[in-house]
């Protein structure tokens, strides 16, 4: 007897010796349940497998993330290995020292990734973060309601309230939607405006931020009255239900609307120019090693991997996130080619918004400023200049 | 509350951030709307909660009509939430119906801001919560001596006698308490207002939800919520005395 549990004991002690331990790289990114599961399950699988490792994934949202990497600074205890982060909220990170410099690991970024991208990781001229996913919004229209009236998709300011002005005349409601919900899906959309109006968002009362203020007054009576609540998701919605007939969004409107709605005469293009050209903001994600991290080879393994061209595949086609590498869009092909090729023309007007630890501050003005000009009526010139005051004195106290 | 009256980065006491509140025009919408929406809501709950409760108290097979009653109870409010926008949005049911009557050529616009988004909320929140107010006024009402409304009616009394003189000072303690739960509940409304009109509609607790997560303001996010408070336990205070306490009456 005493032999038998002898014997089992050493089987069992030398099973667990022989097992190679297993290394688990813990992932934050902030994605939806849609993206968790394809990330899930044809992402980190292969992964898993090639490198014998184990993903742990973690959702936190990018305002949280920073105050997240500090707190396990301080306490020296990071349990993030590698995340991925909004590129509008990557300049608290550096400041606050909270993430490694990867300027020596600009040898992996593969050759086929957009410079601007790689650039958007930079600060002080160190490279800080690894291109991931891009974001850029593009213009969604019902054809059927076009071709009702014969009109042509609106490639410029003029001819868009033109257009906007005729739905409202012949249907009586407006058509035209613009994401005034408010905060980000808001900013976003006028910050594009005034770039395209030669203008710089941050001054407020600048020549291209009056012009755009203009312009929005005079759009807003045409605008659909589900504009107060459109947003990212929302947006979706009014136009696969044909309550507004043209709105712009990010590209993974094109799987809900056209593979979940079954809406087929929604098209795209990649947008309209304003009096100084066409500009799109570049949102979306970017790939960051926090200070700490206990597996900063195997995190920038899973970097690379990100970046491959297979997974990047797998992203374009079942998230209709866009891609760094420009080789990945020759792939696309059937029903969703015509779409890319909009989400790639409008990857030429690429914007960067500015990295400033400031955001919070700039959105609410901003917001407060469509409020009040564009939605209750105010006086235009005043308004934005208190705004421009309120903005200098933020930026100074930052400095 | 501390919070509150520091500013950020700051620990020194202040009163800035309640006069930068209430300078706002946002946070002056926020307290409207919010006032707004329990005023009526209340008022309204209450005449309907007490219609059914009457009717239910003389109804046979009450509980199966009680746990039918119940069910909105259950649905989490965000998803009463996206139902309501099925009705309400421009391209909603109350728009087509409305339309297919020729009663309207344009669409309204019901939750855009104003008096229409006001009472979309309201419904909505009826319809969701008048059930609990029911179940309270209703164990209220079985509590009323039968004998004493038997009496009333041999005396010739027509049932609004009852009713005033008889049912409603009895109840007075369960009317009192179904308020200021339900009051409470609607000082605090928060999904309904923001999942329907988003910021085109914002009360107080939305607002102090974006200053705390959008704009990175505890302190600012913290003042809404201590006048929030203080507006709660203010109403709570005022009923109590104007009702003298809900104890019951004699009749």
């Amino acid at each position: 007897m005493n032999r038998i549990i002898f014997l089992l004991i050493s089987l069992i002690f030398l099973t667990s010796c022989s097992a190679p331990k297993e290394s688990t790289l813990k992932v934050s990114m902030s994605l939806s349940d849609e993206e968790w599961r394809v990330v899930k399950e044809e992402i980190i699988p292969k992964f898993e497998h090639r490198n014998h490792c184990r993903i742990e994934t973690l959702q936190i949202e990018a305002g949280d993330l920073p105050q997240i990497l500090k707190s396990q600074s301080m306490a020296g205890k990071m349990e993030i290995d590698v995340f991925a982060q909004d590129n509008m909220q990557l300049s608290i990170l550096v400041e606050e020292d909270l993430v490694e410099n990867l300027s020596g690991y600009r040898g992996m970024i593969p050759k086929e990734t957009e410079q601007s991208l790689i650039s958007a990781g930079e600060f002080n001229r160190k490279l800080y973060f690894l291109p991931f996913r891009p974001n850029v919004q593009i213009v969604y229209y019902n054809e059927d309601a076009f071709k009702k009236y014969a009109l042509n998709v609106p490639r410029n300011w003029d001819e868009l309230i033109r257009v906007a002005a005729v739905f409202k005349q012949r249907e009586g409601v407006g058509r035209i939607l613009f994401k005034a919900w408010g905060n980000g899906p808001t900013v976003t959309q006028l910050y594009e405006f005034i770039v395209s109006a030669g203008g710089d968002p941050f001054t407020f009362n600048d020549p291209g931020c009056l012009r755009t203020f203009d312009f929005l007054k005079k759009l807003w009576p045409y605008v659909s009255p589900d504009s107060t609540k459109a947003k990212w998701n929302t947006s979706n919605d009014y136009i696969a239900r044909e309550s507004v007939y043209l709105m712009q969004n990010w590209p993974f409107g094109i799987n809900v609307i056209i593979e979940d709605y079954k809406k087929t005469n929604i098209k795209t293009y990649h947008g309209f120019a304003g009096p100084k050209g066409e500009a799109h903001v570049i949102g979306g994600d970017v790939l960051g090693i926090p200070k700490g991290s206990k597996n900063k080879a195997l995190a920038l393994k899973f970097i690379e991997y990100l970046q491959s061209r297979e997974a990047q595949k797998i992203l374009l086609e079942k998230l209709s996130w866009p891609s760094i590498r420009t080789d990945v869009y020759s792939t696309v092909s059937g029903w969703r080619a015509p779409y890319f090729r909009a989400v790639k023309e409008a990857m030429r007007y690429g914007v960067f918004r500015k990295n400033v630890t400031y955001w919070a501050d700039f959105e609410r003005y901003m917001n407060e400023a469509f409020t009040r000009i564009v939605i209750k009526g105010e006086p235009l010139k005043q308004v934005l200049d208190h705004y421009a005051e309120e903005m200098k004195k933020v930026a100074n106290k930052k400095k | 509350m501390i919070l509150s009256f520091q500013e950020k980065g700051n620990s020194a006491l202040t009163l800035s951030n309640y006069g930068w509140l209430f300078s706002h025009f946002r946070f002056q919408e926020s307290l409207i709307n919010t006032i707004s929406i329990t005023v009526l809501a209340l008022l309204f709950e209450l005449v309907l909660a007490l219609s059914i409760a009457l009717v239910l108290a003389g109804a046979g097979r009450k509980r199966i009509i009680q746990a039918l009653i119940l069910i909105p109870l259950g649905i989490p409010t965000i998803v009463v939430a996206s139902n309501m926008r099925y009705l309400f949005d421009t391209n909603g049911f109350f728009n087509q119906i409305l339309s297919r009557l020729n009663l309207i050529s344009v669409p309204i616009d019901w939750l855009g801001g104003g008096v229409l988004t006001l009472f979309s909320i309201v419904l909505s929140d009826m319809w969701k919560v008048t059930p609990l107010m029911m179940l309270i006024l209703l164990a209220g009402l079985e509590r009323i001596p039968k004998e004493l409304v038997e009496a009333a009616r041999i005396d010739g009394s027509s049932s609004w006698q009852e009713l005033r003189f008889i049912i409603l000072p009895l109840m007075k303690p369960f009317i009192t308490m179904a308020l200021i739960i339900r009051g409470i509940d609607t000082f605090r409304i928060f999904e309904l207002p923001l999942a329907l009109a988003g910021q085109a509609f914002p009360v107080l607790s939305s607002f102090a939800f974006f200053e705390f997560r959008n704009f990175n303001n505890p302190n600012t996010a913290a003042a809404s919520s201590t006048v929030l408070f203080i507006m709660i336990f203010a109403a709570i205070l005022l009923y109590i005395k104007l009702t003298g306490s809900g104890k019951e009456t004699t009749v």
